[in-house]
Parts: structure tokens; sequence; C-alpha cells
């Protein structure tokens, strides 16, 4: 078993080492990216550093060539069993052409320090349809958007502790019991 | 003697109200914090949350036989997409082949599903509008017997677990075909008639045109699809745009209104009527084009049903947007992360800007317009 | 189409009616003639007393005095329990569906089991409420609609002594006085309900009550106009004599053909110089023709516009904006339950009547016979009522319980009132809601200018014309 594990998740994590078209494309706009295996379909999946999410979204977005303008989710990956890491993903499209392009945001586990959550630039003010994106990652996986206009819960109830799509995840108190401390019902 | 004439604007107080989320027009449980000045709404926001049944975390802690039935209720009027986004995804990544057979059976149960779909919206529309009886109830009329054919074919009226994993649940006989050719012959006819109801109504009109603009540029940003967005002025449809299944093989037309400026709520109903005709049409070419023999499904459905490893994200074009759905597995028997991509949830977002201004009486003339499901938002 | 469901209908309003007017005569016939004869020894065939004492006749007049009353108290709730039924069942025709067919044969008693769950439900007052005026309300939303039909028993029973209570000289203006009062019960229930929802209704029902109010009075006004009196019961008695004396054909503009008519068909003796009395109705023939004309289509636009006025008085679709149930829940009722719920439903179910009643009244000439007097004379009806009158004459003579005057009136009033429901429920199963400023639009820049121009029109037309006034 231990042995079948090990072999999917290098499956996984295999990376071949040419560059894709994205990736050359932010390559000639100075900014640095690392290719991932491509998604199922041929689809171009590259890793960008937090401090770059920004300015590669804006060039993205605006550029005659790409024009990346649809973001289609927000997602937050927990990965720390295959790879260690928190993923935010962005799924981005474009309304008037066939691009399609996964940027993957990876923060190591290891590096968030203790009682705190992985942090992750948010890209609320270049696309507002990251709000609520954005709240619910932030709601089910536990992945903080430093910059969100209003960071809070969007599905779960306001006094819920945790976040369910973790995969350490358990239930210690019924949120809806009186019993919960936190709560005032 | 001083000049000056002092400003003697009546200041009244903003009053907050509690739109939902028990309120008979909210489409299930949606609540939305008005912030009122008279009777015009100065701020508004969607607070969501109440339906949610954590369908994402179903599907990390549910095997892939299991999930599968469960994802008709995402979007309760519209589950054949949900399952059939669900299936593409695992099918991409699995690199199965679907039989032919199958893909036509698809499309045809899914464009019956958005003809079930809009009828409903519309029906429930016109309530929105104050048409408490009388017109309403037509629409239902046409989707009872959808429906029927839907617990014919599927053994359920709304959540059907039809479309699975590799191919489809069973096969229709021709009774069953024969009755679905009945319906799109006489679906032409009803569809006028409602038109001719509803479409030129002064009062209609009067409550629908000129209110709820989405500009494109807004829309765009808020990632808005599905007919909201086509009356604004593109003319994404993923049937078209990104071709899945036989749609390539089928004739048929994407209506869209060339409005950059931004579509009203009379161009979102109108586009959904021609949507709905569009569907007829395809319906019965399906019908015509239907393999008669053939495999129903390429991969064996039962508890061991396993996915390849790797991650894919695909999408369906719903009655309301882009339904996509995200899937990362490890090739066991459940998957690492689901993620759904709602266009309700999309849409929904965009209600905020849209609201701003506009009297109480348009809230749901607007909502209404953009065709928003609870459960598709709250999952 | 649907003839099944047409025929379940009709079948269905002919028991409630019978149902609603037989108590009601017997109520009214008890109390008003039965016990008070019997009582003072005048019932033809029972015992007689020759000189009954004092208490006695004061008793049979108190009891006598207390039968419009009575007949009202009676008469409102199984009626609002018929028309909640029979709105129910219309709209489900009009919408394909079955609607309320389980209680009762055929979903006859289920009104009435609605009211009495409603009686027992629990009685509820929300927190932060002002109880006081809360449950002053639905009283108040209730009370005129029973003060403004007393006057029109008169006008609808030809004139009954027994209904001769309040025939007030201006008995329009009483009506439409007490016609207005419940606006203020609404203001009343949207505050006293401490809900925003509800305030917003009421507060819409005061601006909508406001403005629909100038179009409905100025409509009844010139009717009035044109009449030469505001009392409801001389309004009938002008309009007597079939449809082309009612005032929504002109308001008596159609008299004059209609006196001429049979000598002109050759009914009649036919060497009758009818010039004289041509001339006599028509002063100047041509221009009198044509301003005859004018007056029919003026009056037949008056009659549109009360109903509008009507239906927004009363919160109909399509102008029930004070109760938009998806826009404010359900208005200023939307926190009331139990009885006081039950009070405001019956209330408006009664404003529909009274203001069909009063359309009755005014245009479509009370409880007169459609069928002009000409064409009614030639009819063979003599011998059929002369054989009902031989059969019934115990009834009639003896028991003094039917008076075949006060019947057929009665009669022909509950097929015009109920014409005139059945179209506000075939408008409620139609239109859509107004938004409430396209509703101000409509009312202030249309209804009330057409409202003044009608007016106008009305008062140079009739110069040219005799009209009933």
């Amino acid at each position: 078993m231990a042995e079948e594990k090990e072999k999917s998740i290098e499956k996984i994590v295999e990376a071949p080492p040419e560059i894709g078209r994205f990736g050359q494309f932010l390559k000639e706009h100075g900014i640095a990216s690392e290719k991932l295996p491509d998604a199922a379909g041929g689809i171009e999946v590259i890793s960008l550093d937090a401090k770059n999410l920004q300015s590669a979204l804006k060039i993205l977005r605006s550029s005659e060539e790409t024009k990346l303008d649809l973001l289609i989710t927000v997602s937050g990956v927990d990965s720390r069993q295959s790879g260690g890491t928190f993923d935010s993903v962005y799924h981005l499209w474009s309304y008037d052409n066939l691009n399609e392009l996964v940027i993957k945001v990876k923060i190591k586990a290891d590096e968030v320090e203790e009682d705190s959550l992985p942090a992750v630039p948010s890209i609320t003010n270049m696309w507002p349809a990251a709000n609520w994106h954005e709240r619910e990652t932030y709601d089910l996986v536990g992945i903080k958007y430093l910059g969100h206009p209003y960071p809070r819960r969007i599905l779960n109830p306001w006094d819920w502790d945790g976040h369910p799509l973790r995969h350490d995840y358990v239930q210690i108190v019924d949120a809806l019991n009186d019993k919960n401390p936190h709560s005032f019902r | 003697m001083s000049t000056e004439i002092k400003s003697t604007e009546l200041k009244t107080d903003e009053m907050i109200i509690n739109m939902g989320p028990q309120h008979p027009a909210t489409h299930g449980v949606l609540r939305m914090l008005l912030t009122l000045d008279g009777e015009f709404v100065k701020h508004a926001e969607p607070v969501i949350g109440h339906l949610h049944r954590a369908q994402e975390w179903q599907g990390q802690n549910r095997t892939w036989f299991q999930y599968q039935a469960l994802i008709d209720r995402v979007d309760y009027l519209s589950g054949m997409f949900t399952s059939w986004a669900m299936a593409r995804s695992c099918e991409v990544l699995d690199e199965c082949e679907v039989p032919e057979r199958a893909e036509y059976l698809r499309v045809m149960v899914s464009e019956m599903n958005r003809i079930s779909s809009h009828l409903l919206w519309l029906g429930t529309y016109l309530i929105d509008l104050g048409a408490m009886f009388g017109f309403p109830f037509y629409p239902f009329r046409e989707r009872e017997k959808l429906l029927d054919l839907f617990e014919e074919i599927a053994g359920q009226r709304m959540m059907f677990n039809y479309i699975r994993i590799g191919g489809v649940q069973r096969a229709p006989n021709d009774a069953w075909l024969k009755r679905l050719k009945a319906f799109t012959e006489e679906f032409e006819d009803r569809v006028d008639e409602y038109e001719a109801i509803v479409t030129e109504n002064p009062i209609f009109l009067k409550r629908t045109k000129e209110i709820g603009i989405l500009p494109l540029s807004l829309a765009k940003q808020y990632g808005v699809t599905g007919p909201s967005i086509r009356a604004s002025g593109t003319d994404m449809d993923l049937r078209k745009t990104k071709p899945y299944s036989v749609y390539p093989k089928l004739e048929f037309d994407v209506h869209w209104l060339d409005k950059p400026e931004g579509g009203d709520t009379w161009d979102r109903y109108i586009l959904r009527i021609r949507e709905m005709r569009e569907s007829n049409k395809i319906i019965k070419q399906c019908l015509d084009m239907l393999p008669t023999e053939g495999e129903l499904s390429g991969k064996k459905q039962n508890a061991g049903l396993r996915v390849k490893a790797g991650e894919a994200f695909s999408s369906v074009e719903s009655p309301r947007g882009i339904l996509g759905c995200y899937v990362i597995s490890d090739g066991k028997d459940k998957a690492i992360r689901f993620r759904w991509r709602n266009p309700s949830f999309c849409n929904l977002s965009v209600l905020s800007e849209l609201l701003v201004g506009s009297p109480i009486a348009d809230i749901m003339a607007i909502f209404g317009s953009v065709d928003v499901i609870l459960p598709d938002v709250d999952r | 189409m649907n003839a099944a469901e047409i025929y379940k209908l009709s079948r269905l309003a002919i028991f409630w009616l019978s149902v609603t007017f037989g108590a009601v005569w017997v109520a009214c016939w008890g109390v008003g003639v039965f016990i008070p004869s019997l009582i003072t020894g005048k019932m033809p065939f029972l015992l007689q007393v020759d000189n009954p004492s004092t208490t006695v006749v004061f008793i049979a007049d108190l009891l006598r005095s207390l039968t419009p009353i009575l007949s009202l108290l009676v008469f409102i709730p199984i009626n609002a329990m018929f028309m909640v039924l029979f709105e129910r069942r219309s709209l489900a025709l009009f919408t394909v569906r079955m609607g309320p067919n389980r209680h009762g044969f055929d979903g006859l008693a289920q009104t009435a089991a609605d009211a009495v769950k409603l009686l027992f439900k629990e009685d509820i007052t929300p927190r932060g409420a002002d109880a006081f005026m809360f449950t002053l309300a639905p009283i108040i939303f209730f009370a005129p609609s029973i003060f403004g039909a007393l006057p029109l028993l008169a006008a609808v029973t030809n004139n009954h002594d027994l209904f001769k209570v309040a025939n007030l000289p201006t008995g329009i203006f009483y009506i439409l006085a007490a016609a207005s009062i419940p606006v203020v019960a609404l203001v009343m229930a949207g505050w006293a309900s401490n809900n925003k929802y509800s305030l917003v209704g009421g507060l819409r029902s005061a601006a909508q009550a406001i403005s629909y109010e100038i179009p409905l009075v100025l409509s009844l006004v010139t009717m009035c106009l044109l009449a030469g009196t505001l009392d409801v019961v001389e309004i009938v008695e002008q309009q007597k004599g079939g449809i082309l004396n009612w005032n929504i054909l002109g308001g008596g503009a159609l008299s004059g053909y209609d006196k001429l008519a049979p000598y002109w068909l050759n009914l009649v003796d036919t060497s009758f110089d009818t010039s004289a009395m041509f001339g006599q109705f028509y002063p100047v023939p041509w221009l009198s023709s044509i301003m005859a004309f004018v007056l029919v289509i003026c009056t037949v636009l008056l009659f549109g516009l009360y109903l509008t006025g009507a239906c927004a008085e009363i919160n109909r679709i399509p102008f029930d904006l004070p109760e938009a149930e998806s826009e404010l829940v359900s208005g200023y009722n939307t926190e009331y339950s139990g009885i006081k719920f039950a009070i405001f439903f019956l209330a408006e179910f009664t404003n529909l009547f009274v203001v069909s009643s009063i359309a009755t009244v005014m245009f479509l000439g009370g409880g007169d016979n459609p069928i002009p007097k000409w064409i009614l004379d030639r009819l063979p009806l003599e011998p059929i009522s002369n054989a009902l009158g031989s059969l019934l004459s115990p009834l009639i003579k003896d028991l003094m319980f039917i008076d075949p005057a006060t019947f057929w009136a009665a009669f022909w009033v509950i097929v015009k009132v109920y014409s005139i429901v059945f179209f506000a429920i075939l408008v409620r199963g139609t239109l859509p809601r107004f938004r409430i400023d396209q509703l101000m639009d409509f009312g202030w820049k249309r209804l009330i200018p057409l409202a003044l121009i009608l007016f106008v029109v009305v008062v140079f037309a009739r110069t040219w014309v005799v009209c009933h006034g």
C-alpha cells in the first residue's frame, strides 16, 4: 500500500523540463514561473511565487496575446500529503479566445507558523469575481488572502471552528450545538 | 442680511432590511442585507450559506461511485448538467472513451433539462413580477411532461443520477422516444403561446425594460456566464466556443445580443426563450441521429469505480452558465479534491452592483432575471 | 376546452350563492317579518291579535330595525367564504390546475375549513408591537365595509321597507367616505406591527389610496352630475326599464331611443308622431344624437375608470403593492395571524363585494332587469309568473316569505355584482403587478387627467341631451 502511494505521488510531482507557452510569455516579461505537469486534456499548469502573482495576472489579463480575462475559480487545495504545500489554484480562461491556464501558488506547510494560516495575496482588486471565491477558500481550506476587503467566512456560520476541507479536519464540537463555547445560539 | 441659502434638503434615515432567508421570493434561502433610502436600495449585500451541504467535503469523503449519485443535488433544477460536468472531468482524467450513443443520450437529456430549467425560471420569474396566478402555471404544464419523461428514463424526477462516469445509466425505449418526439413537436407552439402572453405585455415591458442593466465590462469582471452575459454582448457558449460531446455534429444557433452597454432584464428573458427553442431543435436532431444499437457506458458502474491519478477541470454549458468541476485524484477510491465552479455562485456576486439604485420592487425583477439557484450557490 | 371544470365551477357558484342568499333571506324574513308579525298578531293565517300592547309593538319595531344590520352580519362571513372559494377555483380554471377539491363535496367546504382553522390558530402579537393599535387595525379595516354597505341595501332591494335604514340624500358620498377609512387601518397595521415590511406596505397603501381615490371619486361625481342626485336609491330608480336606461350607456342619454324604439320597430301603433317625443329628449336632433353618442363613450370610459380606481382602492392585482408578495412578504398583514388575519381577509373580500355593488348601483342599474321593457312586454312571461304566483302563493301571501319585486331585484344584483367580481378575478389571473412609481405615474398622469377631461366633456354634452337628472 505504502509503495503504491509513493508511486502515485511521484507521478503527480514529476515535472517535465520544457517550458510552456504561458511560461515563456511570462519569462519574456520578466516573471519567473515553474512548469508543473499538464492537467488532463493538455492544459498548461504553472506555479508562481506568491509575490509574483499580482503582476503576472495583471499582464496575463491585459495582454492582447493572452487575454485571460475570465477568472473561472480560485480554489484551495490541501496537498500536504502529496507535496507538503497548500495550493491556491487559479483557473483562467478567456472570454474571446480559447486560452486556458492554471496557476498554482504553493505555500509550504512547514513555513506556516503554528496557529496561523498560509497567506496568499488577494486578487480581489483586479477581479471582483475573486472576492467570493477567496472567501470560500478561506472558509473551507483555510488559506488567508492578504488585502481582501472582507475576509470572513461565507458558507459556514461565522462562529465555525476549523476549515472542513483540510484533510486533518475533525469536527470537535457540533457547531450548531449549544455546547459549543463560541456559539451564541 | 445674509444672502446665503441653506440647503433645505430633507434628511431622512436609512433603513436596513433583511430580505430573506425566509422570504417568499428569494428562490430558496438567500438573505439580502439591504440598506434602503426610502424605497431605493443604497447598498445590497447577498449573504449566502444557508443551504450549505458540504458537497465538496462529501466529494473527498465518499467514493467516486457514491459521490456521483449525490451531485445532482448541487443544482437541483439542472441535475443532468452537474452529473455531466463531473463525468466529463473524470473521463478526461481517466482517458476513457464515451460511446457515441451515450453522448447523444447525454445531449438529449441535458437539453431537455435545459428546457425544464428555463420553464421553471419563466414561471417563477413572472411570480417575482407579481403575476401571482394565471400565466406562471402554464410553463409548469410543459415542465410536468418533461419530468414525467425523466422519471421514466432515470427513475427520478429531479435527482436523476442518469449521466454516469463513462456513459449513461440506461437506454430509452421506443415509447419514450415517441413521447419525446410528440413533446418536441408541440413545444414550439407552446413557446409561441408564452410569448403571445408575456413578451409584449405592457406591464411586463414596463417592469423589465431599462432595469438591471449589466454592462459587459462589469459582467466580465465578475465572471458572469450563461444567458446573462450573452444578453450583454458576447457570444460565449461552450457548446460552440469549446465544443464538447456531439455538439459539433448538431445544428443550432447561439443567441446573443450585441449590447456592450449592457443588457436589461428583458434581454435576459428573451434570450432564455430563444434558448428553449434552440434546445428543442437540438432534441429533434438527436432523436433522428440517435444510434439504436451500441454501448451505453465505457466504464463499469460498480463500487469499484476508480479514476486515474492527476487533475482535470472540465465544464459544460448549464442553463445558468459555465458549470465546471475541478478534480484531483490520486487513483484511489476517493478524490483528493472536488471543486465546483457554479454559475450561480459567480452570477450572484454581481448582484450587489446591479441592485444599487433600484427600488425594492425591482430587486426581485433583477434577481430573478439573473436566474440564480441557491443550492447551486451554497452547495 | 375545459367543460367539466367550468361545469364544476358553476355548480359550486350556484350552490354557494343559494346557501349565502338563502341564509340571509331566511334571517331577514324571520327577524324582520315573521316574528314581528307573529307577536303583533298580523300573520294572515295564524292567531290574530287585535290590539297588541305597546311593549310588543316596540319589540316588533326593534326587531324590524335590526334587520338590515343582521342581514349584513349574516351575509358578510358566508359571502366571503364563497368568494374565496370562487376565486381559488376560478384561478385554478384559468391556470390549468385543479384548485381545492377535497373538503366537502368537490371542495365546497374548503373555505369553511380554512375559517375554522384560522379561528383556532394562536393569536400572536409580535414583540415590540403596539398591542392596542395592532388589535384595533383589523377592526377599523372591517367596520367601514359594513357602514358603507348599509345605505346600499335599500338600493339593491328595490327600496324595500325593511332596508330603508339610511337613505341619506348624500348617499354616495357617505359610502365613499366610509370606503376611504380602511386606509387608516392599513397604515395603523403597518405601523403597529413593528416590522419594516409591514411599515413599507402600510405607507404604500396610503400613497396608493390617496392617488387612486381621486379618479375613483371623480368618476362617481360625474355620474352623480348626470343623475342630478346623490341619493343611491333615486339613482337606481332613474335607471329602471332596461339596459338602455342604465348609467353605463350615457346616463340616460339613450332613454329617448328606448322610449321610441317600439314605435320605430312597428311594435305598437305606428300612427303615433314620434318627432315631438324625439325633440323632447333630443332638442337639436343631429347635435343631440352626436352628443348622446359622446356621452355613451364617456360613461363607458368612466366605468373603466371606476373599476381601475376600485381595484387600486381595495389592493387587488395589478395594484396590490401594499401586500406585494414578492417584495414585501405580505405587506401590512405580515405579522397577523389567527382571527385578526381572518378579519383582514374577510374585510378584503367584503370590500371587493362592496365596490362591485357600488359599480352595480351607479352604472349597471342596480336590481334592474337588463331587457328593455318593450321587449319584456312582448315576451309570454305573464302566464309563467301567474303560475308561479299561484304555486308559491302560500309563501308569498300567507307567510310573506317572498316578495317578488325584491326577489328579482336581488337576483339581478347578484348576477351583476358577481360578474364584476369574476372580472376582477380574471384580471388577477392575467396581469403582473405594477411598480410603485409606475403606479403613481399611471394614477396622476393618466387617470386623473382623463377623469377631469371626461368630467368637462360630460358637463358640455349633457346640455344637449335630456339625461336622467
